[in-house]
């Protein structure tokens, strides 16, 4: 052992002089946070005076520092209270997002395919009609004023019998409701026949395929039929829909199909490809998503797996492209960047139901089962189909919506993602724009809570809003600003278009 | 009038104990307090274990071994990391601390306040109260709830 010193600098603290904030250093420059959202960048000096008591009527950072709320002089309670109870609208809405299972069956067998699918002579998981009776009765009961029901599966559509039910049951229901309710399908397109499409137009069910990029990298993450090309079928299908959109008399801007993309190693070769498909075939956003510990996934990590550090060094990438486009006047959003982005520029959160504290589990979102069984969350219900029902809150053939909804383990989840009693998160700059998945943390660590210096998604929120607040630290001439607010924009149709899976 | 006194920012000797992949020092719980020694060892649960210790009272004995091989001047650098976390543990856990009324009340007001949704009870519980304060014979009130016996007149 050796002794050694080092000499360490205390800041002067004035602690009747400030109300509450976090800070944290981005971009070579202090960037500081409070809870209703609002955030300002502080060279050195200033943020010494901030933290001396030294910030007055004098003050250059004076004005903007009071008008956010930093300051204690002139903090206004009411002002804070409203904008904290507009952020936090969700809380207490009731579910929104029910993701149901229309079946497990799926003639496509992906690499990472996080949901276990199962083979096409499995009709044992297909959803019965009387369960998908059962699922919209307990679901229209969510106080929610929105209620969209997306189709996941297995492919959806193996079961279109039950899908068709439920998008006409709910409408028949709603008409005792009155809610804002929508139907959303995420398919691979594989099933897709022109009956069923015409039907998925005329009934305004909102469509969203995969589209993992190229037709090499395509093919190899979502392995079909030998004689069959995946790709050359979602292009067909993506063209058909939207063809019909404009034919039947849709506005193009609102009415067209979304895609999502999952990262596989594979995709790091071919990441300025994918942009471009997505530019070309006109897609109005690209989703980047890595690839999550659940289903298959787990098995094939190792052949498509890969470091958190490796996927943010491609969203990065991917991300600037995507930007520099955007620069040249092409239009096209990055999805993880507009959640923070709404977060971080406008009074509202988009309540996307992964990036929230509580996260969505139980509360924004619940999951159905083909057989009924009734998951906080659809990642739940994917580790479900990996033997592990411990996040099971309920069956619909006998399950309350009282007892769903205040189910000990909706309660856990809310507890294990509420980031203001969450070590790290509630000293975090990011913590206002950020949400923990505690089913994530479980599939990483096999606890809840998990350990934020330790959590892949810590490192991915946490990388994303940097790079988002670097572009707005060196922003002079406002153009990244003027991008990214144009990314915060919400269309009506768009409220539910996010697919997610 | 005199001028009001500025605070200073003040130095401090970090001394440190640096061994075969690890780290060590005590942590004075006048200087910092124990929570901030907290924050800022979970800080480095990805890299280091954690083995903390109390020798004497008030003061906290850290050890930090990497989880793996580590240079000399790589376990500086750790200890210097360290004592910047510790640094900034301890202002944020002041801030936490000093403004923790103002974050109940407006978290109070976001979420319990005029301003939230009505419940079906909190109706009903305006709708008794507006009941009880028409009622000048306190018909539906208790015996044992009323004022005059909680003011012991019988």
């Amino acid at each position: 052992m050796s002794a050694r010193t080092i000499s360490l600098r205390r800041l002067p603290l004035v602690e009747e002089k400030l109300s509450h904030f976090r800070y944290g250093k981005v971009a070579g420059r202090h960037l500081v946070t409070n809870d209703m959202g609002a955030w300002h960048f502080l060279d050195e000096a200033s943020f010494e005076d901030l933290l001396a008591g030294r910030i007055d009527q004098g003050h250059a950072e004076f004005k903007a520092l009071q008008e956010k709320g930093f300051l204690r002089e002139g903090f206004d309670l009411d002002r804070a209270a409203e904008q904290m109870q507009r952020k936090k609208r969700f809380v207490g809405q009731g579910p929104h997002l029910h993701i149901v299972i229309t079946t497990l069956r799926c003639n496509q067998s992906c690499k990472y395919c996080h949901a276990s699918r199962t083979n096409m002579d499995r009709v044992d998981t297909d959803m019965s009609l009387e369960t998908a009776k059962q699922v919209v009765d307990l679901a229209m009961q969510s106080p929610s004023p929105y209620i969209n029901f997306e189709f996941q599966g297995g492919e959806p559509t193996v079961n279109m019998a039950a899908l068709r039910f439920i998008v006409e049951y709910s409408r028949e229901k709603n008409k005792y409701e009155n809610k804002q309710l929508e139907h959303s399908l995420v398919t691979n397109m594989t099933y897709m026949t022109e009956e069923n499409a015409e039907w998925l137009i005329e009934n305004e069910v909102l469509v969203c395929t995969s589209l993992d990029g190229p037709e090499e990298l395509h093919n190899y993450n979502r392995t079909w039929r030998q004689d069959q090309n995946a790709y050359a079928n979602v292009r067909k299908w993506i063209d058909y829909f939207n063809r019909r959109y404009i034919e039947v008399g849709r506005d193009p801007q609102l009415w067209h199909v979304d895609a999502l993309m999952t990262t596989s190693r594979k995709t790091f070769d071919h990441w300025k490809e994918v942009v471009d498909l997505y530019l070309e075939l006109g897609m109005h956003t690209i989703f980047l998503r890595p690839l999550n510990p659940y289903g298959f996934a787990v098995d094939t990590w190792k052949r498509i797996g890969y470091t958190s550090e490796e996927y943010l060094e491609f969203y990065k990438r991917a991300f600037a492209y995507i930007l520099e486009k955007n620069l040249a006047g092409q239009e096209i959003v990055e999805g993880t960047a507009a959640t923070f982005l709404t977060k971080i520029l406008t009074a509202d959160d988009p309540n996307f139901v992964d990036i929230l504290s509580p996260c969505g589990a139980g509360t924004g979102q619940v999951a159905y089962n083909y057989d009924g069984k009734i998951f906080t969350c659809d990642e739940a219900r994917m580790t479900s189909a990996m033997g592990n029902d411990m996040f099971q809150i309920g069956q619909v053939q006998d399950t309350s919506y009282a007892e769903m909804h205040g189910h000990p383990t909706v309660r856990a989840m809310a507890v294990a993602s509420l980031q203001d009693s969450l070590p790290s998160c509630d000293t975090c700059w990011n913590k206002p724009f950020c949400g923990v998945c505690p089913m994530h943390n479980y599939m990483t660590s096999g606890d809840i809570f998990g350990q934020r210096p330790n959590s892949p998604k810590c490192k991915e929120h946490y990388t994303i809003a940097s790079v988002l607040f670097e572009h707005l630290a060196d922003d002079r001439d406002g153009k990244f600003e003027k991008i990214f607010r144009r990314w915060t924009l919400t269309r009506p149709r768009e409220l539910s278009s996010d697919c997610k899976t | 009038m005199t001028e009001q006194a500025q605070p200073e920012a003040e130095t401090e000797d970090f001394a440190f104990d640096l061994g075969e992949r690890e780290i060590s020092f005590s942590i004075d719980e006048d200087l910092y307090a124990l929570d901030a020694i907290y924050g800022a060892s979970y800080l480095f649960v990805d890299r280091c274990y954690l083995f903390l210790s109390r020798l004497a009272e008030r003061k906290v004995h850290v050890r930090l071994r990497t989880k793996e091989p580590s240079s000399e001047a790589e376990l500086e650098a750790l200890a210097g990391e360290f004592a910047n976390e510790l640094l900034n543990s301890q202002l944020r856990f002041r801030i936490g601390r000093a403004t923790a009324g103002i974050r109940a009340q407006y978290m109070a007001r976001a979420f319990f306040g005029s301003g939230g949704s009505s419940t079906i009870q909190d109706l009903l519980a305006e709708l008794d109260a507006e009941e009880l304060a028409e009622d000048a014979l306190e018909v539906p009130v208790p015996w044992k709830d009323s004022p005059a016996q909680q003011k012991g007149e019988s």
